[in-house]
């Protein structure tokens, strides 16, 4: 039981700037490297599976399967393996950037009209430039939507994983929760949660922007 | 902006309704296959171990039966409340004319969605209490906002042609919402009512952070103690929980859906 007193707070914000911009900095590093990973392999797994319906219904379903674990079991799963820290947390928002990139990877590669694959290989592309240079280029909003979806789900898992050691601002809200009843709980807690929720809507509002302009110029509305 | 992104969300969770028809496919048998055999796994692991005393404390049927209890009673307690809440809400809600109320309903649930659950959780831990009721109506918050969204948007969805025809075959607005606007938007509905349950299952586990109980406690104290087995078995069994919450609300929603849609 801790009154509230945002004087306080602004205090608490103000000494402990240093230590807060660190574990923001932490924050978006980890989300942002787990991001990178689950880019490249779901796109690449997209890619491989997108025309081959058994495989692609396994690997979506698997992702499914991913994604429904609560995350402090899957953090739990993967500690005896990968220990405490970065690896475990990383693994885990991987695991579950998964389905979201995997899936739009998917339906972006297929809802590319036929007649324009069939004009791309009547000009002589191969399959594999057609895919590359044709398909992927007209699903990448898509994709980047997915990516987006991930990027909101990793950055309130991240703050989970503190629980593990992991990097970021959980520390904090774990922290308020360790000094439960001292004077600073609640500004620990509430500063944790407050990081958390600003930084989700800000790197959702940065994806708008890098939709804007990592899309084919032919395309932009 | 962020109604773009929570929208997948929402559609994330949900996976593609089976086809009408053709109920028992070996796809509705996949999960449970998947669990009996995962568990099985772990029944055999945990036979073949030499548990000490700290281990036997926990790995019994009756401590994990009533950790299961306090698990699936907390999800379903918070699931029942969110329906019973959110659902209402939505459909007065979604009757009045006005955007500003709507936006700022869309606005406060795309925030909340952003909201780590820990946070809410343990910031409620703090201002108020610890223990069962403090978990429950952080679940209830939490899962409370997916649904509200979702009976929202499922009800906007409805074509606006298929409500004027309504009209003009003499249907009151009441009956219009009864019989035409409400079974449309029943799959939409029931999809948010999935994810929230899905949700529970997952916050109900960082409910022992707050002596909530639930199998989290196995998780928490197989990692203080370094006991790898409890932690393992905390994991796997709510992962299976989770899976199979998701498999039957799955079935729910296929039997739910009103015909036709």
């Amino acid at each position: 039981m801790t009154g509230f007193d945002f004087s306080r707070l602004l205090h608490f914000w103000s000494q402990r700037w240093p230590d807060i911009l660190g574990l923001i900095v932490e924050h978006i590093a980890v989300v942002a490297i787990s991001l990178l990973i689950a880019m490249v392999v779901g796109v690449g797994i997209g890619m491989l599976v997108w025309n081959r319906p058994i495989p692609r219904s396994v690997v979506i379903a698997a992702a499914g399967v991913a994604l429904t674990i609560p995350s402090l079991a899957m953090l739990a799963l993967l500690i005896p393996t990968f220990g405490l820290g970065w690896t475990p947390t990383v693994i885990a928002l991987v695991m579950y950037s998964l389905l979201p990139i995997v899936r739009n990877t998917v339906v972006g590669l297929r809802e590319v009209p036929p007649a324009v694959m069939e004009s791309a290989t009547g000009m002589g592309m191969n399959q594999f430039s057609v895919l590359l240079r044709i398909q992927l280029p007209i699903a990448w909003p898509i994709i980047l939507t997915g990516v987006r979806v991930a990027a909101q789900l990793t950055i309130g898992i991240a703050a989970i994983a503190a629980y593990v050691a992991g990097p970021g601002l959980g520390s904090y809200i774990f922290q308020g929760l360790s000094s439960l009843g001292s004077v600073n709980a609640l500004n620990f807690a509430l500063t944790g949660t407050l990081g958390v929720v600003i930084l989700a809507l800000l790197v959702d509002a940065l994806f708008v922007t890098i939709t804007r302009y990592t899309t084919s110029r032919g395309l932009r509305a | 902006m962020t109604g773009q992104a929570t929208g997948d969300m929402a559609v994330s969770y949900s996976r593609q309704p089976s086809v009408r028809g053709r109920f028992f496919t070996a796809k509705r048998f996949v999960t449970p296959v998947l669990v009996v055999l995962v568990l099985g796994i772990l029944l055999l692991w945990l036979s073949s171990l030499q548990l000490d005393s700290i281990e036997r404390r926990t790995l019994n049927i009756d401590y994990i039966i009533n950790r299961t209890r306090e698990h699936l009673g907390l999800t379903i307690v918070a699931s029942a409340l969110v329906a019973v809440l959110a659902i209402p809400l939505g459909i007065a809600l979604s009757r009045t004319r006005s955007k500003v109320v709507r936006g700022i309903v869309l606005g406060v649930a795309n925030v909340g969605q952003a909201t780590p659950a820990v946070g809410v959780i343990i910031l409620l831990a703090i201002v108020w209490q610890t223990g069962y009721t403090t978990a429950l109506m952080a679940l209830v918050i939490y899962s409370f906002l997916p649904v509200l969204r979702n009976t929202l948007i499922g009800l906007q969805q409805v074509d606006e042609s298929v409500r004027e025809s309504a009209r003009g075959m003499g249907m009151t607005p009441n009956q219009v919402l009864l019989h035409v606007e409400l079974p449309l938007a029943v799959p939409v509905i029931l999809a948010g009512l999935r994810t929230s349950l899905v949700f529970c299952v997952g916050v109900a586990t960082i409910a022992t952070f707050i002596n909530a109980g639930g199998l989290g406690d196995m998780i928490v104290n197989g990692l203080k103690l370094q006991r790898y087995p409890v932690l393992i078995t905390g994991a796997v069994l709510v992962a299976c929980i989770a899976l199979l919450i998701d498999w039957v609300a799955g079935i729910a929603e296929d039997l739910l859906r009103p015909r036709g849609t």
